[in-house]
């Protein structure tokens, strides 16, 4: 019979012990889990450039694409079964279902994720969690990572894969699977002597083809196997998709772990918990911690005890994590998880010689240019795209009278990953419907689309998912997070912005700046408003506005006691809410009138904010006339200080001028508040009067001397005969006598 | 019955721990009553040979192992935590199921002296026959050591610095110096020490890095999920309503339902769901502050009320505990009527329209 070692996958221990294993059995042919027509593949691994992780990948050719992964680490016992039969000169195949039909198979289970195993497997793991009251990964590593020999490790995992079949229900894929291979072994058998072919698999497999002969049933199954069809290519993967177990079931949660693990089978060593425990430690110190020595060495003697309790030789990573926690985390796990993402993960990223690689994102992008009439745009030279993102009523077919709004779509899109294919050449808020884009094509967009290939997802609207969610997961600051939003409306990833809503709702509870707070509302606002030319459903924004405008309407009085420069930003912050409050009725807009008619009246705040408050509930027609005359008289009287009266005086005017010109009051009392100034009063207050006029167009500012002349008894006739005569010489003088007036001394 | 009003550990479990020493089936520590396993047993519940042995801490019971393993080692153990989460119960049952005797304890206050952690000496006695151990006060540390047992520390942060340095020497190396009688008095296998700390306390009295390198630290969180809280708060009122008297009903799950889903929201900072983030207030909002908010609507509702707990005896409670005097507590719990009650549909309804007024 043919020599069977059931593996698992991503295991050093069988890596490390798969070559002892060949070299005793000695076979001409080994056979390995993978899909059968891929075997071409594996000349692709092992040539010279070629640095692992790596996956093969096989996806349908036909949208909607769907693919499916077989990655391999330096620690994959399959890679290591690999490497022996090249060097000694033994064939090597895969011998699984064909690609094609894995594919057809999860197109028909829809899984959202490709998961080779049925869901029930995970609830096998579940029943080994409560007969042995370990976790899966620990009950592995202390029964069979920690192996001593081959014989120790051979017998443990073939005890286990029984076990495995005892408890999972029958499955009809599996079934399938291994009957396909028992067909394929009973085919090699024809060639090659029985006794010299090795059939390295998952442990699960081994009860199925160790000693199975093939069967007519299995004949009559493998017969006409459902396939798709499909394309496949070589890609570089990463130790952070292996951790995720994105596309494959068996992945490992802690390749980095593992990694250290084999680098210490192959130099013969034990020590992989020190190091684990040290490369903490040095983790630590670098990012500004304390970790001594004899941390770690109390780290390991925890982890040494705890293991011992629960019966494994070694700590597994379980408890080398729990001991670190305890001894370097200070009991928090928050206080060391960086460092340990950093060594359980880590970051390694393999890589393949160029031109190997056709992956389906890049597939995606060649059919999306050509469905979207992009094609002829692929060229060196740059080229202008106008894009009219409304529906165009002339056309039919519901595709072309969006062709504009796809366009932009998958444009964006390729923003967001950064493939520099096309640059935005307007400000979107600008013009809401017209966009204009400048595309060029270049290699380096291909090397690019490769890249965005390994951040994972099989089409370029997955991986702009996938970018998406990795910013809003890094994103600090509320304005970063509200982009990331902004971003996925543009994009048309309708899945990320629920993410986004939260990831922004998360940061706008941690900001306390009113002035953030108010920005983003203005954000939102236009996404909103916006929203509909795009066809997106703005629902979950409204509610984030809400809860947004909740929060600075709750903490605006507090920060509204600041110093001018912040005034100022909170003007705007103001300014912005004020529209958006206008423009979304669920907005409470009595809160808004009650907090604004509470600042106009406080002597606390700020007095640009009071004054801008004054200025908006006018321009609402909120503030009564005689409340607005009062204050009028309270901010420019003899109490106040001057520089104070200006300021105010500077944000009632910030809004509605025309309002105010027509107040002939206020210029009566701003003319006494004038004249009544000393020289040195006068001076800080002639900063905010000129900043305050500096903005009024020449015909407001002449019908303001209109107004002061009305006051100062010179009638309007008068007076614009004044303003429209020539100067005298007296008067340029004076006025050039202005001029070296320093405004920086004051 | 017996008249004291709370008997120790050791006592009031005595069945259990016999039980659990009689079936031992592993090998026993050196200065130990029964194997690691069965402190485990004893603390996590579980079966010694036909006893059933009752869970004393309701949690993660991979924490209770760290703390043992903690202790297998000659480390000394710190217990950290948020007020109400079952430090000092963990550390006297650890105790008494290590040594069967949890009653050598030092109460951390501000006026804890460095001599009640050493030793100190009985005056009389030192004027009369001059130093000597016979004259000797000693502390519940010298205690354990001489006998190679547990010492409990509780509230470790808030004595001062310099008296929980005291700790140091006591804890590298393992003897304690009497320099009056030119003597040092060694630890015998066993001794260790098991001390609490509040988070809250964070900074009061700051443990130095010193002391702090040699204790193994173990966190303890609140609750896990809302159901063994809300079953821990249930049984804890009912009791307490009890030996109270109130005259009042026992709230029914629904109430006990909201007041633990409102405390357990405001302390994490989100919504159960993980769905919407919440501004947390400052106040402490542990298990023991609901039920002793529940009770104390009780008590309202017994003797001003209709004898039964009403939406509004329930919002001048909760204005109570969340809103402390800080106007950052009121905006945080106007925030959170507004965004996640309201939106809770009639459940809530009248607990809102209570709350809101009473908040202003």
């Amino acid at each position: 019979m043919a020599h069977c070692f059931g593996v698992r996958h991503f295991s050093p221990a069988c890596a490390f012990y798969v070559g002892e294993f060949l070299e005793r059995v000695k076979p001409k042919l080994v056979l390995i889990e993978g899909p059968s027509d891929l075997s071409g593949l594996i000349e692709q691994f092992c040539v010279k450039e070629a640095v692992l992780p790596a996956a093969i990948l096989a996806y349908t050719e036909q949208p909607p694409v769907r693919t499916v992964l077989y990655p391999f680490a330096e620690f994959s016992p399959e890679y290591r079964a690999i490497l022996w039969a090249r060097k000694n000169g033994a064939e090597v195949r895969f011998c699984d279902l064909p690609s094609g039909c894995a594919l057809e198979y999860y197109a028909r289970q829809n899984a959202p994720e490709n998961e080779p195993d049925p869901e029930e497997r995970e609830s096998v793991y579940e029943r080994i969690e409560q007969m042995t009251g370990l976790d899966n990964d620990t009950f592995w590593e202390y029964n069979f990572e920690q192996a001593e020999s081959l014989d120790e490790l051979l017998d443990a995992v073939r005890e286990y894969g029984k076990g495995l079949r005892e408890f999972s229900p029958d499955d009809e894929h599996n079934a399938l699977r291994e009957a396909y291979m028992r067909k394929v072994i009973h085919e090699a058998e024809q060639t090659v002597p029985t006794e010299k072919i090795a059939v390295i698999t998952g442990a699960f497999h081994t009860g199925g083809l160790d000693g199975v002969a093939f069967s007519e049933e299995d004949a009559r199954l493998t017969e006409n196997i459902l396939a798709q069809k499909s394309l496949s290519t070589l890609m570089p993967y990463s130790y952070y998709r292996l951790s995720r177990r994105s596309g494959y079931g068996a992945g490992s949660r802690a390749p980095g772990f593992y990694e250290i693990l084999w680098n210490n089978r192959l130099c013969g060593k034990q020590q992989a918990a020190a190091e684990y425990l040290a490369r903490i430690a040095e983790g630590q110190r670098k990012r500004g911690f304390s970790a001594s020595s004899a941390e770690v060495i109390e780290a390991l003697r925890l982890a040494e005890t705890l293991a011992e309790m629960r019966g494994g030789k070694q700590p597994s990573l379980a408890d080398l994590r729990d001991a670190a926690v305890t001894c370097m985390g200070h009991g928090s796990f928050g206080e060391i998880s960086v460092s340990c993402a950093d060594i359980e993960i880590g970051a390694k990223i393999g890589s393949l010689p160029e031109g190997s690689i056709s992956t389906s994102v890049q597939q995606d992008f060649l059919r999306q240019l050509s469905e979207l009439k992009l094609d002829r745009y692929r060229t060196a030279t740059a080229e202008e795209l106008k894009l009219d993102l409304r529906e165009n009523l002339r056309v039919k077919s519901e595709k072309s009278a969006f062709l504009d709004l796809n366009r932009s779509f998958l444009l964006h899109r390729l923003r967001v990953l950064d493939i520099g294919f096309g640059v935005l050449q307007n400000n979107v808020s600008d013009n809401e419907h017209t966009e204009i884009w400048q595309l060029r094509w270049s290699p380096e967009c291909e090397i690019r689309l490769v890249e965005a290939s390994l951040i994972g997802g099989d089409t370029i609207e997955q991986a702009c998912a996938l970018r998406l969610a990795e910013l809003l997961y890094s994103a600090e600051s509320l304005p970063v997070a509200a982009k990331v939003l902004g971003d996925a409306f543009l994009c048309g990833i309708t899945g990320t912005v629920k993410t986004a809503v939260l990831a922004v709702q998360k940061l706008a509870v941690d900001c306390v700046s009113a002035a953030d707070c108010g920005k983003t509302i203005g954000t939102l606002s236009a996404i909103i408003r916006f929203g509909s030319l795009r066809r997106l459903d703005t629902e979950p924004l409204l509610e984030l506005l809400q809860q947004l405008f909740l929060r600075f309407c709750l903490s605006l009085m507090g920060e509204s006691v600041c110093d001018e420069n912040a005034a100022h930003e909170l003007m705007s912050a103001i300014s912005a809410v004020n529209d958006a409050a206008l423009s979304h009725t669920e907005l409470s807009e009595e809160r808004l009138l009650r907090l604004l008619t509470e600042l106009a009246d406080s002597d606390m705040a700020s007095p640009l904010l009071s004054g801008f408050a004054c200025a908006v509930l006018t321009d609402r027609g909120k503030l009564p006339s005689e409340k607005l005359s009062e204050l009028i008289s309270r901010r420019l009287s003899k109490g106040t200080p001057p520089a104070e009266g200006a300021l105010w005086f500077e944000g009632l005017a910030a809004k509605n001028r025309r309002a105010l010109i027509a107040r002939l009051s206020l210029w009566e009392k701003l003319c006494s508040f004038i004249a009544e100034l000393s020289d040195e009063e006068f001076k800080p207050a002639l900063v905010c009067l000129r900043r305050t006029f500096s903005v009024f167009s020449p015909s407001e500012k002449a019908d303001i001397a209109e107004n002061i002349g009305e006051v100062l008894g010179i009638s309007a006739q008068t007076a614009a005969e004044i303003i429209a005569a020539p100067m005298t010489d007296e008067e340029r003088e004076t006025i050039s006598g202005l001029d070296d007036f320093d405004f920086d001394e004051i | 019955m017996s008249e004291i009003l709370r008997l120790p550990a050791e006592a009031l479990y005595k069945p259990e721990l016999d039980a659990l020493i009689e079936n031992e089936m592993n090998p026993v520590p050196a200065g130990w009553k029964m194997s690691p396993k069965s402190v485990l047993t004893y603390i996590c519940g579980g079966k010694a040979g036909k006893t059933e042995i009752t869970p004393k801490y309701m949690g993660d019971k991979r924490l209770v192992e760290i703390c043992i393993a903690t202790l297998l080692t000659d480390r000394a153990l710190l217990l950290i935590g948020e007020p109400g989460t079952a430090k000092s119960w963990l550390s006297e049952h650890l105790a008494a199921a290590i040594n069967g005797k949890s009653s050598q304890v030092i109460q951390g206050t501000a006026g804890t002296t460095e001599e009640q952690i050493r030793y100190s000496w009985n005056y009389a006695m030192l004027l009369a026959q001059g130093p000597s151990f016979n004259s000797l006060v000693k502390s519940p540390v010298y205690t354990a050591m001489e006998t190679g047992t547990i010492c409990r520390f509780e509230e470790i942060s808030r004595c001062a610095s310099e008296v929980q340095d005291a700790l140091i020497s006591i804890l590298s190396e393992k003897r304690i110096s009497i320099p009056e009688l030119s003597e040092e008095v060694p630890a015998q296998k066993g001794f260790t020490i098991i001390a609490t700390a509040n988070t809250r306390d964070k900074g009061v009295n700051e443990m130095s890095s010193a002391l702090k390198r040699r204790f193994n630290i173990v966190v303890l969180p609140t609750p896990a999920d809302i159901d063994t809280e809300i079953d821990i708060v249930t049984t804890r009122v009912k009791q307490l309503s009890s030996g109270f008297g109130l005259n009042a009903e026992i709230p029914d799950r629904s109430t006990v339902e909201r007041v633990v889903t409102i405390f357990r929201e405001l302390r994490a900072g989100q919504t159960l769901d993980g769905q919407q983030k919440l501004k947390p207030t400052t106040g402490v909002l542990s298990s023991a502050e609901e039920i002793s908010l529940l009770v104390n609507s009780m008590a309202l509702a017994g003797s001003f009320g209709s004898g039964k707990v009403t939406d509004a005896e329930l919002a001048a409670a909760l204005q109570g505990a969340i809103v402390k005097d800080d106007a950052k507590d009121k905006a945080a719990w106007t925030e959170y009527l507004e965004n996640v009650m309201r939106k809770r549909g009639k459940a809530f309804a009248g607990l809102y329209a209570e709350c809101t007024e009473r908040n202003g």
